[in-house]
């Protein structure tokens, strides 16, 4: 059945990067609602056609949660078949230390906000049998560069665990760790991975990686070289 | 090196394992530094009280001057936690907002500003207690799950950086104890004769941290389920549902 109807899929974090390379994979099958901090006259013109827009700031976790809600109202949506809570900043650690303000707007943006949203959204998914997708990263297993991030992932994918089997039969729940992509999140992190960022993939192929795996529902799947020189970003299951 | 009496700061302090760590302290000389929401109930009166509601951002900002100049310490005991168990969606957005704030913010921020200002003497130990869950999911905890997975990677993460100060990290998983805070959230009807007294589980986690372990699983039957919960984490998973998930009320 997956892959043969059209969906409708909320994208957070979905004006850049990965969240923005999968819509642009998905807009031409499914009907998409992408999220960001940024407004909408910020974000105008990048993203895929047809695609709806809502502003949910997650350094307000409650507030984002909130907002999401109401803009899926909005949109005239009244289920959720994907919701796909992939926004998230790093921020490297000065001098090995990460400050307590980085601690403070990680553990929101990344955990907090997703974990707030996944209660929020739950009715939705549940009333159209959907797939609740969190986006963790390879660095969940650690990190001295960026710990903040790797406690944040981590924690999402203890979350995820949890909740997968507390939703059981209800909304099927996921933990995706994408490898390094080439995307501006470690520009932004003020990280800069010098040359080993020629061995990042490109945000395409994880988006591709992404998408087969949201089809799949597995949980948990690391989408990096691996999975990728196995063919992952073009076998796989359609979504 | 040492000057004085070592000194040891218990966050959670007051009850529970963290009393019991105190009470350990106390009697093998160190002076304590405790924080807690409420004064300790044993009527201890040797310790250094440092009252503080970990899930506020103000009252913590409030205290951390006083939390470094506590110092510096020869142990730090980062302990304070809260669970909420229930459904995942049925518990109130503001509690899962408290779980994050006090088990893995808090002892972040203190972690990251005992670091930043020095306040650990070299050959000092810092322990993050986390939770048996670790290894096993905790559906039924969903939010508490995030948040002591969480914390035990952000000292996993941590722990060259501490090393290159002399300090050495380690991060405590213990499984159910015989304390208020386990009684309140374990199901009705559950087995209470088997959670570890808190007495042995502090005497368990501080000699591991004493010798420098990277982490410490109080208890054989403990350290069974958590190897047993790596290698199968789904049925392992899939028992704890059993266990805990399915007996919830609401
Ligand atoms: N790229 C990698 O190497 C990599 C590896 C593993 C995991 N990941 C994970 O994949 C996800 C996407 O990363 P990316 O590389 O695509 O990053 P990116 O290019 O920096 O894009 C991040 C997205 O998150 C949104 N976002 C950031 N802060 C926000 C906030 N406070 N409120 C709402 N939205 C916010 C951004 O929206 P605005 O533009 O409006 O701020 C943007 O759409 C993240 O969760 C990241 O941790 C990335």
């Amino acid at each position: 059945m997956i892959g043969a109807r059209s969906r409708r899929i909320l994208i957070t974090g979905g004006n850049a990067g990965l969240g923005l390379a999968l819509a642009k994979k998905l807009a031409r099958r499914h009907s998409l609602l992408l999220s960001g901090r940024k407004s909408q006259n910020e974000v105008a013109g990048t993203l895929p056609p047809g695609a709806g827009y809502v502003v949910a700031d997650q350094s307000d976790p409650e507030k984002s949660a909130l907002a999401l809600v109401r803009g899926i109202r909005d949109f005239g949506w009244d289920g959720l078949d994907n919701a796909v809570l992939n926004a998230g900043i790093g921020i490297a650690a000065v001098d090995g230390v990460d400050s307590a303000e980085a601690i403070r707007q990680t553990l929101d943006v990344n955990l907090l906000a997703a974990i707030l949203q996944a209660r929020a959204l739950f009715p939705l998914l549940k009333k159209s049998s959907g797939t609740l997708t969190l986006i963790g990263s390879v660095a969940h297993k650690g990190s001295a560069t960026i710990p903040a991030y790797a406690a944040s992932k981590a924690g999402l994918h203890g979350f995820a665990r949890a909740l997968r089997s507390e939703w059981k039969g209800q909304v099927a729940v996921q933990v995706l760790h994408p490898g390094p992509a080439k995307t501006d999140i470690h520009e932004k992190a003020g990280y800069d991975p010098g040359r080993m960022r020629a061995l990042f993939l490109a945000p395409d192929d994880i988006a591709a990686m992404m998408a087969s795996a949201i089809a799949s529902r597995r949980s948990p799947a690391t989408l990096s070289w691996v999975r990728y020189l196995n063919g992952g970003a073009f076998t796989g299951r359609r979504l | 090196m040492k000057s004085g009496p070592r000194r040891a700061l218990v966050t959670g302090g007051s009850a529970g394992l963290g009393a019991a760590l105190v009470d350990w302290l106390l009697a093998n000389g160190y002076e304590v530094v405790v924080l807690d929401r409420d004064r300790p109930w044993t009527g201890k009166t040797s310790v250094d009280f440092i009252r503080c509601d970990l899930a506020s951002r103000t009252e913590l900002d409030g205290v951390l001057p006083d939390l470094v100049s506590g110092g510096p310490y020869d142990l730090v005991f980062l302990n304070a936690g809260i669970n909420a168990t229930g459904k995942f969606e049925a518990l109130d957005p503001r509690t899962h907002v408290e779980v994050l704030r006090v088990n893995t913010e808090a002892p972040m921020v203190i972690a990251a500003a005992l670091f930043e200002a020095k306040a650990c003497r070299a050959g000092a130990a810092m322990v993050f207690v986390a939770s048996l869950s670790h290894f096993t999911g905790y559906p039924g905890a969903a939010s508490y799950a995030a948040s002591k997975d969480a914390l035990a990677i952000y000292a996993r993460s941590m722990r060259k950086y501490a090393a290159s100060r002399g300090v050495s990290l380690t991060v405590a998983f213990p499984g159910p104890l015989k304390t208020d805070h386990a009684e309140r959230y374990s199901p009705e009807g559950a087995d209470g004769s088997k959670r570890m007294d808190p007495d042995r589980a502090a005497s368990l986690i501080l000699t591991d941290a004493l010798a420098g372990k990277k982490t410490s699983i109080p208890g054989a039957g403990n350290r069974a389920f958590a190897v047993v919960g790596r290698m199968f984490p789904k049925p392992v998973t899939a028992m704890m549902r059993r266990l805990l998930y399915d007996r919830l009320k609401s």
